[in-house]
Order: structure tokens, then C-alpha cells, then sequence
């Protein structure tokens, strides 16, 4: 009744416009039904009142007459409403429906296919279809939508200076922006340029994330994308996002921090200057403490000669540690740089042996070496690896008593050389071990009793881990301590060079070339 | 070959008397020269067994004595060469170093002691 109401109403103010948009339909549809309906009813009067007008009705009882005309015209006019509501009701849902799935709002609720009164009447498979044909439609152009921001996206990873890298679950390498240094291999393959530390590669924790992670984030900061002292080298932080089962397993975002890391190397630039300019004086001294000690020979008494020794200890020991703080201040700016060369434990010890006796004199230990010529070749960079054992013989000292022994080995056990340097001294709690590497760590009892810096053990290790080594402690309060060097063999240094590097064959041709640009250890 | 005359080319003159002194009362002649010209001038004039050669030189880098003395065609080749240097230069230049020296020793590293050591092992 509503719908005849309206549409009268509609009719006498204006026509409404042809419509354009499918929810306009409707209201137009259902005005001209009940308009219809109505000049069907008017019309349906005609034959009722020539009935009435021949059976002479109208000239006897008027009154009757033209009651009899009012309830034929609403008879007529309710039936033909109430015929046209059912049979147009369909296309109302279904116009309902359509404007539903065009994305036009009217305002209504759509129909639902699953009432019951649609399921009955089958109109629900109907309605089902308009939503299924559109929606596929929708999808087409969601797709359209899609393609639109993907090529925004691109757009926008190309204009970026932030690096963004993509790899498959295979590790491949499936796409990165042009901010990204990435170079290519001899066969094609894309590889990040990217310097991470050996001992914290991303390879690896890829490994550890395959093994336990499902999903997983790590950030890497002042990864440099150039060995130091290159040209144009940048420091990235890596932010990598791990996600089992993606088509892209692992996303590198690379975010170039070059500028704001200058302010550190500065500092840092700072320290190593300082620690460069002390080296010269402290070479001097040394220099001339050898000198005075040949030329004096014959002239010092034995009490002389043993204070000559403490200048000379003393000197040797200021050596170490501004080399441990030169070298530590290169570390954090990963410019620690080994230059592995095929050496001996034997011969690289041997730099520092007189030193470490005299130390060992001076102070009252005893130090017994016993390192067999026979051993396997090692890769080493004989300056750095040298201040690892003088570091470890120092302390050594510094943690033993007077009269102790400490000695010094090596030996050879598979693939690598193992150097162990053991003391007899007070030993460590278990505790103390665990943070022993850390840098500036001191312990609390050594923070009393013993000097130093707390760095030695910190770039020892940073150093021998520079030459693909691992360095280890065994202690026991009370008893002593071994610490324990382990480095490769140069043979199998050399063979993994040859299966991941290249270019490395002519640098290991033979003994007196260096391993250069090695991407396999470096500080 | 047995070494027997050194030419010391270093502009320190502390390191200088250093070597000197700890090379002559070792039993070798030594020559000393502070500048780089006059020390690739003595190092073409008299075959020494030994040039020891500071890289960092007024009028000529150790680098370029080096160079002239063996770049192009080997003018010493009776002479072993020990490279002597303040800083660990780059890969590159101590490559090209390497080329031509016989040892590349850091200053700091090494006392006068351990140079004659490092000497007798290039005779042996």
C-alpha cells in the first residue's frame, strides 16, 4: 500500500527522472505499477456503470448505483495493487540485490539468499548469482586497484635511498631496489654487499630462524658495505624480518646511517689517532732500552741489570696495551683489518718470546713453551696474533703467584692448531667466565687486586676470531685457568677461500702473497 | 749472500741513531741518509747488501725510491730491501711494496733486536 501511496504522491509532484543509477529504478517502477493500477481500476468503471445506466439503475436508485461503481473501483484498484505487489516483489529484492553488489548505498539492508522465503521461492539462487557475477567483477577490478599500488610501490622503492631486499625460502635472492648494494657472481647469482661480522653473519641467524623461528626480526647496526679504507663506504643498519612458509621468506630493509654514524668514527678516529701518536714515543723508548741494553752489557751489576729488565718490561707492557686500545678502537669500526699470511704457531710466538720471558723473569714465573715445529701451517696476521698471546701470557702472569708456572702449547688436531696458554693462579668462578670477553668486563675481585683495562681478553677475541678461530677458557677457582686459542689450518683456510672466493686462488699461490679482500674473516 | 753494508734511509733522526747504533755494534757498515733524494742518490751510487727504507720522506717517499730503483728494470739486484713504516698502509700500496721489498716491517712492532734478527734470517 505504502509503495501506491508513495508512487500517487511522487506522480502528482513531478516525474522522476530517467534513472541513471540502478537504486533509482525502483521508486520509478513502483510508481508507474500503482499509477497503472489506478487508470486500470478508473478504467474497469466504464463497463460497470453502462451496466447500471442500461439496467436502468441509475435513473430508480442513484444512490445504490453509485455505491455499487465506488466498490467495484475498490475491488479492481485493490486487487490490481495487490497483484502488482506480489509479482514485482522478485524484482525488488533483485534490484535490491544489484544495488548491493554495484557498491551503490541506499540505505537498506541487502537481501540475504539464505532466508528462508528466498531458499522457497528459488529467488535466493538468484540473488546468490548477482552477488557471485559482481563480486567476481569486483575482483577484476581489485586487481586493476593492485596493479596501481604495486607500481606505486615500486616507484617509491626505486626512489628511496633505504635498501629493500627480498629472498625466496631457497635463499635466492628475488628482488632488491636500486639502493641496495648488490653485486653479481661470475654465474649470475645476486649477492648482497654487505660486510657482516663472521660471528654474527646473517646466514646464520637465517640458520637458527629455519631451525626454531616461525617468524622473526633482527637489526644489525654499522654494517659497512666496503672493506675500511675503500672508497665510498657506507654503514647500513639491517632491519631482516623472517616469515616461514612466505614466498618471500626473509625482507632486508637496509637503512643507509653513514652520515650519523660519522660523529662515532670521529670519536672513535679520536682514539685511534691518540693511541697512533703514542706508538711512536713508545717505540723509541723500546728502541733505545734494546740499544743501552747491548752497549751497557758489561758495564750494569747484576742489581742494574734487573731494574734495566723492569724498564724494559714495563715499556713492552705500555706497547701492548696501546695496541690493544688502537686496535680495539679499529675493531668497533670494523676496520680491524687481518692481513693472513701462511705462518707457524711457532714462528708467530717466536716474535714475542724473549718479551714474554723477560716478563715472566721479571716477575717471577716460570714460563715453559713447548710448541712442536712439526705443527700444520697456520693463516695469520703475525702482529695481531702475536698481541693475542701476549695478552693471554700477561694475564697469565697478572693472575698467578709468585714463583708459578705457566705454560705455553700447542698442537694440532684436525683441521685446526690449538694454543694453550695455562696458569696455576687464583682461576676464575664460573660467573666470571661467562663475561670474561666481554669489553671493559672486570671482575670484581680483579678490579681490587690486578690492573688493567678489561680489553685485552675483548680484542684477543675479536682477533682470533679475525682469523676464523674460536678462543675458549676452562678455569677453576682456586686452581688456574687454560685459555685455549684454536685457529685453522692455512690448508683449510685456503680451501674454503677457493670454494667461496674467486677471486682469492692467485692471492694463495704462494707463501709470500697475502689473502686479500677475504669475505670469510674480517674484523 | 752475506750482509755486510746497510744504507739507512729515515728522517727520525731518533729511529735513525737507533738502527745505526744497534747495526754497527752488531758488526755491519752502516750508511745513513735523512732524505729521500740523497738516499736513492747513494742507494744508485754504491751497491749496499741492505737498504732500509722508511716510507715516509721529505723530497721522496720511501715508495718512489723503491720504485726507481727496481719500477722499471732491477738497478740493485745485489740488494735485499727491508721497508720500514709508521702506519699499516692499504692492501694496495704494501702490495706493491711486497712486490719489491723483501720485508715490510711496522715500526711499532719491531725493536732493533728483532730487525737483527729479521736481517739474519733474509741472509740465511
Amino acid at each position: 500500500m505504502a509503495v501506491g501511496v508513495n508512487g500517487k504522491k511522487t506522480r502528482k509532484m513531478n516525474q522522476p527522472p530517467v534513472p541513471k543509477l540502478v537504486k533509482d529504478f525502483w521508486p520509478r517502477f513502483s510508481a508507474h505499477t500503482a499509477n497503472l493500477s489506478l487508470l486500470l481500476a478508473v478504467g474497469s468503471l466504464a463497463p460497470a456503470a453502462l451496466t447500471l445506466y442500461v439496467t436502468g439503475l441509475f435513473a430508480r436508485q442513484l444512490e445504490l448505483a453509485l455505491i455499487l461503481l465506488f466498490v467495484q473501483f475498490a475491488t479492481v484498484y485493490l486487487m490490481l495493487f495487490f497483484l502488482a505487489t506480489v509479482t514485482t516483489r522478485p524484482t525488488k529484492h533483485l534490484l535490491s540485490a544489484l544495488t548491493f553488489a554495484t557498491g551503490e548505498k541506499d540505505g537498506s539492508t541487502p537481501p540475504n539468499p539464505n532466508e528462508t522465503r528466498f531458499k522457497r521461492t528459488g529467488l535466493g539462487a538468484a540473488i546468490e548469482a548477482i552477488y557471485a557475477t559482481l563480486s567476481k567483477e569486483g575482483r577484476e577490478q581489485n586487481t586493476d586497484t593492485l596493479a596501481t599500488a604495486t607500481s606505486q610501490v615500486e616507484k617509491a622503492l626505486e626512489a628511496t635511498q633505504c635498501g629493500f631486499v627480498t629472498y625466496d625460502a631457497q635463499r635466492s635472492m628475488t628482488y632488491a631496489n636500486p639502493a641496495t648494494p648488490v653485486s653479481e657472481t661470475t654465474d649470475g647469482t645476486k649477492v648482497l654487499d654487505l660486510l657482516f661480522q663472521p660471528e654474527d653473519a646473517l646466514e646464520q641467524w637465517w640458520d637458527e630462524c629455519a631451525a626454531n623461528a616461525v617468524r622473526a626480526e633482527k637489526t644489525w647496526t654499522r654494517v659497512p658495505d666496503k672493506l675500511p679504507g675503500e672508497e665510498g663506504r657506507r654503514l647500513f643498519d639491517v632491519i631482516a624480518s623472517y616469515n616461514k612458509g612466505l614466498a618471500d621468506e626473509l625482507i632486508l630493509t637496509l637503512v643507509d646511517r653513514t652520515e650519523d654514524y660519522a660523529i662515532g668514527e670521529e670519536e672513535l678516529d679520536f682514539i685511534a689517532f691518540a693511541a697512533h701518536e703514542l706508538r711512536g714515543p713508545i717505540t723509541v723508548i723500546r728502541g733505545y732500552l734494546d740499544v743501552l741494553q747491548d752497549e751497557l752489557q758489561d758495564e750494569l751489576d747484576t742489581d742494574h741489570k734487573e731494574l734495566f729488565h723492569r724498564l724494559v718490561v714495563s715499556a713492552n707492557r705500555l706497547s701492548t696495551y696501546i695496541n690493544n686500545i688502537l686496535n680495539t678502537s679499529k675493531y668497533d669500526r670494523h676496520h680491524l683489518n687481518v692481513q693472513l699470511k701462511e705462518t707457524t704457531v711457532r714462528s708467530v710466538y717466536s716474535s714475542v718470546a724473549d718479551d714474554m720471558e723477560l716478563r715472566a723473569r721479571a716477575q717471577r714465573r716460570l714460563l715453559s713453551v713447548s710448541i712442536p715445529d712439526t705443527l700444520p701451517t697456520i693463516a695469520a696476521d703475525n702482529g695481531s696474533l702475536s698481541e693475542v698471546f701476549s695478552n693471554l701470557v700477561d694475564n697469565a702472569i697478572k693472575y698467578s703467584n709468585e714463583g708459578g708456572t705457566i705454560n705455553v702449547s700447542a698442537v694440532s688436531k684436525g683441521d685446526t692448531v690449538e694454543v694453550a696458554i695455562t696458569d696455576h693462579g687464583i682461576g676464575m668462578p664460573s660467573n666470571v667466565v661467562s663475561n670474561l670477553f666481554q669489553k671493559f668486563y672486570r671482575s670484581h675481585r680483579s678490579r681490587e687486586t690486578v690492573a688493567g683495562t678489561g680489553i685485552g681478553l675483548y680484542i684477543s677475541k675479536a682477533i682470533v676470531e679475525s682469523h676464523g678461530g674460536t678462543i675458549a677458557v676452562a678455569s677453576e677457582d682456586g686452581r688456574g685457568s687454560t685459555f685455549t686459542v684454536i685457529l685453522p689450518t692455512y690448508d683449510s683456510v685456503a680451501e674454503k677461500l677457493k670454494a667461496g672466493n674467486n677471486e682469492s686462488k692467485e692471492l694463495l699461490g704462494d707463501g709470500k702473497s697475502w689473502i686479500r679482500n677475504h669475505n670469510m674473516y674480517r674484523g | 749472500m752475506a750482509i755486510k753494508t746497510i744504507l739507512i734511509v729515515e728522517d727520525d733522526r731518533f729511529i735513525g741513531e737507533m738502527y745505526v747504533r744497534s747495526l754497527q755494534r752488531a758488526g755491519y757498515e752502516v750508511d745513513w741518509m735523512i732524505d729521500g733524494n740523497d738516499g736513492l742518490i747513494a742507494a744508485r751510487n754504491k751497491p749496499y747488501d741492505l737498504l732500509l727504507l722508511d716510507v715516509m720522506l721529505p723530497e721522496r717517499r720511501g715508495t718512489e725510491i723503491l720504485e726507481a730503483l727496481r719500477g722499471k728494470e732491477d738497478l740493485i739486484p745485489n740488494t735485499k730491501v727491508i721497508v720500514l713504516t709508521n702506519f699499516e698502509q692499504d692492501d694496495e700500496s704494501r702490495q706493491a711494496m711486497e712486490a719489491h721489498a723483501d720485508a715490510y716491517l711496522i715500526k711499532a712492532e719491531i725493536t732493533p733486536r728483532k730487525l737483527l734478527s729479521v736481517i739474519e734470517r733474509l741472509t740465511a
